[in-house]
């Protein structure tokens, strides 16, 4: 349940149905697996079963003679990509050498599960037989499955190509570290050596998924003019196309991607899976492909789970319970390719606290599992699940009351931020004097059967902005259609209506809105790193108001009058001149139909970061015999700027707590030595049932970003970041003990209390 | 996946003419076997839908006392039945079966001739002594069910022969049945170990007879005879059932894979013993501070 | 091989030509056009395909095309009537209780299969009869919150 937000608008900050709910209460909202197509054909990939090998040879002949194949396609169908092709994605760029070797193997495979080649055939049975019968010779080659087996110096080596960067000198040889990130300022090391208290913490983190419900399925049609049309379930439309287009070898004028809806992505569907293979099989065969990967393919490599890792925390504080040093070591475990800087969730971990000494040492370790990709906040829940749990356990070696801890602690406003640069305006204090005044807090812990604890973890994600656009046009009626340019994967097809309606002071039933694809609407890049709705609410403004000019212009000059001498409210043009004339935007655009469009447009780059911030409270229960966590209660502040509609936001918040939840107690990868996932099916890879969670509350505090189009801070990504240290904090509270290891599984909490019992 | 036939007697006769021509398999809820078939693990020329067959779906009181459970009954039928009453934690052993969606489908014969050590059906029923009635092409037998399992997935039952029912006495007075497992979520996983128990006590309150069935711990479901020999003969108290818990600990056979340690679930069965007594003592109106709530 | 299959669809016979492998899923999907049962896993853990048949809410990936004959069978499509929602569907829009919608047909029905039953749940019995529906989307608060609405405006009995 929300708290009470006020809000000064008419439609922005009021909580309205999503305009997109009927069609997924009735079954007609269309995922890219709903798509058929005349002539439509289907595909399937075929995965190396090494963890490490090289690929001495593809023979295809005996699948493509198999009555019912259309085509077959390995990497020699596409061109080679030199190591450093990067395509621009916002802030850091992409390496197509990884986005090619995600989508098709060349040469080498770095995980179980890596696409070696694709079929397309005229049904998935005569496509499964048609995968057996290709035949590829591997060379296997030790595998590393760890961080600390992949950074030993006898370890093999993964990809020759790859030299540490960030370490000076360049070293000489290749390694699997393939960078470090250090964010220091001060003397860490000596300001904890002096300090009254200090926590050392090290944990490890099991890699997990993002569990998005829909499997990768990608529907690719070639015209009889070349053109290709690609329907994908994709966070990011042009980012897709972008990689499609380089993968193939195609210019971009030559296609477009078409996002239908996406049944969950959390960072998982950033990067294309399939959409440039499906199009070369479209290509070779003239008919529409459509591939689909079953769920057991998602978790058996076919798909980018987040990074699992090891991180090391040391914190000290003085007397009285303020910070004088913070340190970090975080590997993080980046899958068979390099993978993401873990800069930002280095920064995620110490950003809330001030302190005059930072050592953060990152690393990025390549190991022979899937390359990991994204997951809300990337790397924060990790981070987290160390830093907070440390300042817990300084907490109680202090004697300290956690929250009194944390705000003693709490950046403000013009605090510097682990990069250096002073804080923006930040809501963090206000979230924890709430937390003090709310009975989550103030309640007394209940009594049960077992030992039950509290805990509190903070969380931070700095989130990003990158460009979104959007155009409105006027329809015949007046009433604005809306063309968004960034995916709708959190409820911003309702938002952004919301922000349209309240600038053409209208009610949202009149605003029409859709996503475009790559051709009818300007470049945006993807959905992520909570940047949709501050951004598309910033170029829909603009965009708002250029429409609104353009319309009083017209309004001008059909009422013979100056544009001063307009005002507009409630979809109708007025003369200020008490009885002066009136046009509503249906008259008016019905008078000027043949005048040509109105269209509004705006794009938004590189809008100031509305950062997010959360602290989380818990309750729990642990039966000291099973080692079962039952989370009891759980509630989660956020300060999100300006909460556009508390009904999404809350959603937000709920589903992403839940997540934090499953891979804090249940979800975690268990890979054999072979380098084979053993439980890769929703058997056991155990995402929380509506059994497994109680009811999460919110509470919305609204800090709004300065000079930012209604104050929006991003929300979807922070609140996954405390779940697992706030429970870790409870079950410390109620057992004495400290997880170090993430998923804390039954198994692991029954082992680590009685480990504890006997020393 | 291999192609088949699909097939739907309305008789046993000719449900056992189909398995008896080789290359088929049962079908019921089909909530193991088809996914199995998709995944390439099992494979059948003919699938034999037995679901049309009344004895194989009838849940029936016998004359002469006891229940005959079809052996294609959904576990959500036999959890609504009447059997709940006398039978409280078959019933409740069916609710256990995966979801809602899958109990709606599942057997309690499916859950046995797919003769995994997990299965959650398996142990109220041995703990009742239930026995499995076969119709083979010769005639038809009965025999204990705890017979029936011969090692993961293998089960004595040909596959020219048809599991018909499951065949319980009726409870003698002064018993009870418990059944629990443990699962990291409360549901849709499968049990990384189960303890289904049963006493009698006798006019002075004394276990005159137990049994122990265990899920998960061994190759197939198996009996805890030291932990019964245990019970037999002493009044239930708290202390009692720890260590009984402890020596069927000491008794499971587990593996360690990826649900869990061969010691978490010896860990799981001392404490899932315990407490399934502790329910059985419960039920007999004797509080041992032991149970699961 | 092909085989027909006629069965009762939303109250309607159907008849399509199918794969004598077709699950239930792949008949309403592939050969009749219902593509609201979705496939999140293919083995009956995620609950996206779950349709009615009889009345009770079963995974249709898990069962044969060739069993659907002389069943009555529920899809999210036969629900809203004449365009009117269900009670469950309008709670979840008024409420909240979807997101990206992939569990949503799924859930709708294990809904409606709880309240024809049981019209006044509990708290835990709602849990319970959605349990096999995951959502990783919205947490299940407002999926709970708007079955309970469901249930009062049906009346409750």
């Amino acid at each position: 349940m929300a708290s009470n937000t006020s809000s000064a608008h008419q439609v922005v900050g009021k909580r309205l149905p999503r305009v997109d709910a009927k069609e997924r209460v009735t079954g007609q909202a269309i995922y890219p697996a709903d798509l058929s197509l005349p002539g439509m054909v289907h595909a399937k990939l075929l995965r190396s079963p090494h963890a490490h090998a090289r690929i001495r040879s593809i023979d295809v002949a005996q699948a493509q003679a198999l009555k019912g194949v259309l085509a077959v396609v390995t990497a020699a169908d596409f061109p080679e990509l030199p190591v450093g092709a990067t395509i621009p994605m916002g802030e850091t760029g992409y390496d197509m050498w990884m986005v090619a070797a995600i989508n098709l193997a060349r040469g080498k495979v770095h995980w179980v599960g890596q696409p070696v080649a694709g079929v397309a055939a005229v049904d998935g049975h005569v496509a499964e037989a048609a995968l057996a019968l290709i035949e590829v010779e591997y060379e296997p080659l030790p595998a590393v499955l760890d961080i600390a087996a992949a950074m030993t110096p006898e370890a093999p080596v993964l990809h020759e190509h790859v030299f540490t960067k960030g370490v000076e000198p360049r070293p000489r040889a290749p390694s699997n570290v393939c960078s470090r990130t250090v964010i220091a300022r001060g003397h860490a090391a000596r300001a904890l050596e002096g300090a009254a208290a200090k926590q050392r913490i090290r944990v490890e983190v099991d890699t997990a998924h993002q569990g998005y419900l829909e499997p990768q399925v990608v529907v690719a049609q070639v015209g009889a003019n070349g053109f290709a049309t690609v329907w994908a379930s994709t966070q990011g439309q042009f980012t897709a196309e972008l990689m499609i287009a380089r993968m193939l070898g195609m210019p971009q004028s030559r296609l477009k991607v078409v996002p239908l809806e996406i049944g969950g992505g959390f960072g998982g569907k950033i990067a294309i899976h399939g959409e440039a293979v499906a199009v070369r099989l479209a290509q070779k065969c003239g008919r529409p492909v459509k591939l689909t990967f079953t769920r057991e393919e998602v978790l058996q490599g076919g798909s980018g789970p987040p990074a699992g890792a090891r991180i090391d925390v040391a914190v000290g504080a003085d007397h009285e319970g303020r910070l004088v040093a913070i340190e970090g070591t975080y590997c993080m475990d980046a899958g068979g390719l390099p993978g993401l800087s873990p800069s930002l969730l280095m920064q995620a971990s110490a950003a809330l606290y001030q302190t005059p000494n930072l050592n953060l040492q990152g690393y990025d370790v390549v190991t022979n599992k899937p390359r990991t990709e994204a997951y809300r906040g990337p790397g924060g829940i990790q981070a987290a699940f160390a830093m907070e749990q440390a300042m817990d356990a300084l907490c109680q070696r202090l004697n300290l009351d956690p929250l009194e801890f944390r705000k003693r602690n709490a950046a403000l406003t013009g605090s510097t931020m682990p990069i250096g640069t002073p804080f923006p305006s930040i809501g963090l204090t206000t979230i924890l004097q709430r937390v003090g005044e709310h009975p989550c807090w103030t309640d007394p812990l209940t009594k049960g059967r077992w030992p039950r604890g509290r805990g509190l973890a903070l969380g931070y994600w700095r989130g990003t902005s990158m460009t979104s656009a959007g155009h409105i046009t006027i329809a015949g009626d007046g009433r604005p259609m809306v063309t968004m340019g960034a995916i709708d994967l959190s409820g911003t097809r309702t938002t952004m209506a919301q922000v349209v309606a309240e600038e053409f002071d209208l009610p949202i039933g009149d605003i029409h809105i859709s996503t475009g694809d790559t051709k009818s609407v300007g470049y945006s890049d993807g959905a992520a790193g909570s940047r949709v709705a501050r951004t598309m609410t910033a170029a829909l403004v603009e965009a708002s108001r250029d429409a609104l000019a353009q319309l009083s212009r017209r309004a001008a000059e059909k009422l013979q009058c100056r544009t001063e001498d307009l005002g507009y409210a409630r979809g109708v043009f007025r003369s200020h001149q008490v009885g002066g004339p009136a046009i509503s935007l249906a008259e008016l655009m019905q008078a000027t139909l043949t005048d040509g469009a109105v269209v509004g447009r705006g794009v938004s780059t590189k809008l100031p970061l509305g950062v997010e911030i959360g602290a989380h409270v818990c309750d729990v229960e642990v039966d000291t015999a099973t080692g079962r966590v039952t989370v009891l209660r759980y509630t989660a502040f956020q300060d999100v700027g300006l909460a556009l509609n508390p009904a999404a936001v809350e959603g937000q918040i709920e589903g992403s707590v839940v997540q934090g939840l499953g891979w804090a107690l249940t979800e975690g990868f268990d890979y054999g030595p072979d380098g084979r996932l053993r439980n890769a099916s929703l058997l056991d890879y155990r995402m929380p049932t509506a059994l497994d969670v109680p009811v999460i509350e919110c509470v919305i505090v609204e800090t709004p970003v300065p000079n930012v189009p209604y104050g929006v801070r991003g929300v979807g990504e922070v609140p996954i970041v405390p779940p697992a240290a706030c429970v870790a904090n409870a079950i410390a509270r109620a057992t004495g003990v400290r997880l170090t290891r993430m998923p804390m599984t039954p198994e692991r909490v029954l082992r680590a209390l009685e480990a504890a019992a006997r020393s | 996946m291999r192609d088949f036939v699909y097939e739907r007697p309305q008789t046993m006769a000719q449900a056992l003419t189909l398995l008896t021509a080789g290359d088929a398999k049962v079908l019921a809820g089909g909530t193991d076997l088809i996914a199995q078939m998709r995944e390439g693990r099992r494979s059948a020329g003919c699938l034999v839908d037995v679901k049309g067959i009344g004895e194989l779906t009838r849940i029936s009181m016998l004359p002469e006392g006891g229940v005959a459970i079809g052996a294609a009954a959904s576990a959500a039928a036999v959890s609504r039945s009447a059997i709940a009453a006398n039978y409280p934690a078959v019933a409740q052993s069916a609710r256990l079966i995966g979801g809602v969606q899958v109990q709606n489908r599942a057997s309690l014969g499916g859950n046995i001739c797919n003769g995994a050590p997990s299965a959650d059906g398996v142990p109220a029923l041995v703990c009742h002594a239930a026995e499995a009635r076969i119709a083979g092409s010769a005639g038809t037998r009965q025999v204990p069910l705890e017979e029936i399992f011969v090692g993961p997935g293998k089960i004595a039952i040909e596959a020219s022969e048809l599991l018909v029912s499951i065949v319980l006495p009726p409870p003698p007075a002064r018993s009870a049945v418990a059944y629990l497992r443990f699962t990291p979520r409360r549901e849709m996983d499968i049990a990384i170990a189960g303890a289904g128990t049963y006493i009698r006590l006798d006019q002075r309150g004394v276990i005159a007879e137990a049994r122990v069935a265990l899920a998960s711990v061994a190759p197939t479901p198996m009996r805890a005879p030291l932990a019964e020999q245990r019970l037999v003969g002493e009044r239930p108290t708290l202390a009692l059932l720890e260590e009984v818990g402890r020596r069927a600990a000491h008794e499971a056979r587990p593996i360690s894979d990826t649900r869990g340690s061969a010691d978490y679930r010896r860990s799981l069965v001392a404490v899932l013993t315990m407490r399934a007594l502790g329910d059985c003592c419960g039920q007999l109106g004797i509080d041992v501070e032991a149970t699961s709530k | 091989m092909k085989t027909l299959i006629t069965c009762t669809v939303n109250g309607e016979e159907r008849t399509a030509l199918a794969d004598t492998r077709d699950t239930l899923l792949e008949l309403l999907r592939d050969r009749l056009g219902l593509t609201g049962a979705k496939e999140g896993c293919g083995n009956g853990n995620c609950g996206t395909c779950t349709v009615l048949v009889d009345g009770a809410a079963v995974c249709s990936c898990l069962m044969l095309a060739q069993e659907a004959p002389g069943h009555a069978i529920v899809t999210i499509e036969g629900l809203a009537k004449g365009g009117a929602l269900h009670p469950i569907q309008q709670a979840i829009v008024e409420i909240g209780g979807t997101q990206c919608g992939f569990c949503t047909p799924g859930i709708v029905l294990s809904a409606k299969a709880l309240l024809d039953a049981n019209g006044l749940p509990t708290d835990a019995e709602i849990r319970h009869a959605i349990a096999g529906n995951l959502c990783r989307c919205t947490g299940y608060g407002k999926i709970v919150e708007a079955i309970h609405s469901a249930a009062a405006t049906l009346g409750g009995r």
